[in-house]
């Protein structure tokens, strides 16, 4: 694709999630959104291959019933209250499907088979593009409407995406399949917490997005595609293998790492409102997430040279590492220290 | 005028199950895709005209444009489909699944 139009491409994208991000007025929360998955299309299909035409045909079919399900769900509310503001949206039957509207978009569990097929047929800095970017536009609609929402929708939406999350990954293959299943399960921490605390799913969010931007600027500059290209990788990078280890054990959320610190103050805040069930089963279901992660690090590991591998070797062992790395790999191992500092600032 | 607002909410909603039970071919798809557009689009000259309010039209415009726009995008990308996986029906987009 020529400089220019991809540069055209990303300014549309980012424009369109800021226009829906500071909208009052739900046709224009609309426009952005539509803007949005009009200039991510020409992304995902930028390899030309099937698979790309695919993974795009997939994108735009769910991408744009959910936004027509969005600006349904407040004509309903215009209809019925005559209001057009987007913190105005009172009624349960609109905000329901405004709800499911939202979920089909970030990739929660009902509406999730999108996301990993998605996955599998675009590039890895495209994935890292839908992964992050593409949840903030949603999510700033579903948080400025957060005294209206649906508790209990919403709760079991976000334990079911968990599950599946955590379920769906276990017998992935593909590196970009497995980081797509466990973005539905993070969204499902986000979504969760959302109508009790917002400013703890917003919280979630930006952590998430911090070690998914490490994660997979790993990703990008191994060259990753598969577990069993993960066998060879160590001879690319040793250094970089091993804080690629401790970054998905930081995305599992185990303690000394930036990862706990979200999950903690979740689990601290549903504590505190008698909720210790739903507390129970979330802190169940991240073991099935990081199980895979645990399985990427084995596979990176654990099958070091002493051991006999069956995998061909790399020919070439030629990293560019990106000049964003070392700060984001700081970041996303070392914040828990300053838990205090990062609670502050939301 | 609940009446108006029940039948039109009805056809928005067949368009959404035509759309997510459709799965022999791309073009029927496209078709619900544009069958809600147009539902949105009566619902809100509707709305505009019981409410007597002009504010809306230029919203009435960009509801438009843009559904234009998806539908445009939807029919090169049916396009594209045909080129790529030889024919454009929908159990033919099975390559991603594994």
């Amino acid at each position: 694709m020529h400089p220019s139009i991809t540069s055209l491409l990303l300014i549309a994208l980012s424009t369109s999630t800021i226009i829906t991000m500071s909208s009052y007025h739900w046709m224009f929360a609309w426009a952005g959104l539509e803007i949005n998955m009009l200039s991510m299309l020409p992304l995902i299909s930028k390899e030309h291959h099937p698979r790309a035409v695919e993974a795009t045909m997939k994108y735009f079919m769910t991408q744009a019933a959910a936004s027509a399900m969005l600006i349904f769900a407040s004509t309903i509310n215009a209809w019925q209250t005559a209001q057009w503001d987007i913190s105005l949206l009172t009624p349960s039957t609109p905000m329901m499907m405004l709800t499911l509207a939202i979920t089909m978009k970030l990739g929660l569990a009902p509406f999730h088979f999108w996301l990993p097929e998605v996955s599998l047929g675009t590039t890895n800095s495209v994935m890292l593009i839908i992964t992050t970017w593409q949840k903030l536009a949603p999510l700033a609609i579903i948080i400025l409407l957060h005294n209206s929402l649906n508790h209990h929708l919403l709760t079991s939406l976000g334990l079911l995406s968990m599950v599946v999350g955590g379920w769906g990954g276990m017998n992935q293959l593909q590196i970009r399949k497995i980081m797509a299943y466990s973005s539905i399960a993070h969204m499902g921490w986000v979504v969760m917490i959302l109508p009790k605390a917002p400013d703890l799913s917003l919280l979630y969010l930006m952590l998430y997005i911090m070690l998914n931007l490490t994660m997979f600027l790993i990703i990008i500059s191994t060259a990753l595609t598969k577990l069993t290209s993960l066998f060879s990788t160590q001879n690319k990078s040793f250094p970089m293998m091993i804080l690629m280890a401790l970054t998905l054990l930081s995305m599992g959320g185990l303690p000394p790492m930036t990862g706990f610190l979200p999950k903690w103050l979740i689990l601290q805040e549903l504590i505190y409102q008698h909720q210790t069930q739903m507390a129970t089963l979330a802190s169940l279901s991240t073991l099935l997430s990081l199980f895979f992660y645990l399985r990427l690090v084995f596979n990176a590991f654990l099958t070091t040279p002493p051991n006999t591998s069956n995998v061909t070797k790399n020919w070439r062992n030629q990293t560019n590492h990106h000049i964003l790395l070392p700060q984001m790999m700081i970041l996303s191992l070392m914040l828990l220290i300053i838990t205090p500092l990062v609670i502050s600032l939301f | 005028m609940p009446t108006i607002l029940f039948n039109l909410g009805l056809a928005f909603m067949t368009s959404m199950m035509g759309l997510s039970l459709q799965r022999s071919h791309l073009i029927s798809a496209l078709l619900c895709l544009e069958g809600m557009m147009l539902t949105l689009f009566l619902m809100l000259t509707t709305w505009a005209t019981e409410q007597q309010s002009s504010l809306l039209f230029s919203a009435l415009m960009m509801l438009l444009t843009l559904s234009a726009c998806g539908a445009g995008t939807g029919l090169s990308l049916l396009v594209t489909t045909t080129r790529t996986h030889g024919s454009s029906n929908m159990n033919n987009l099975n390559l991603l699944q594994c």
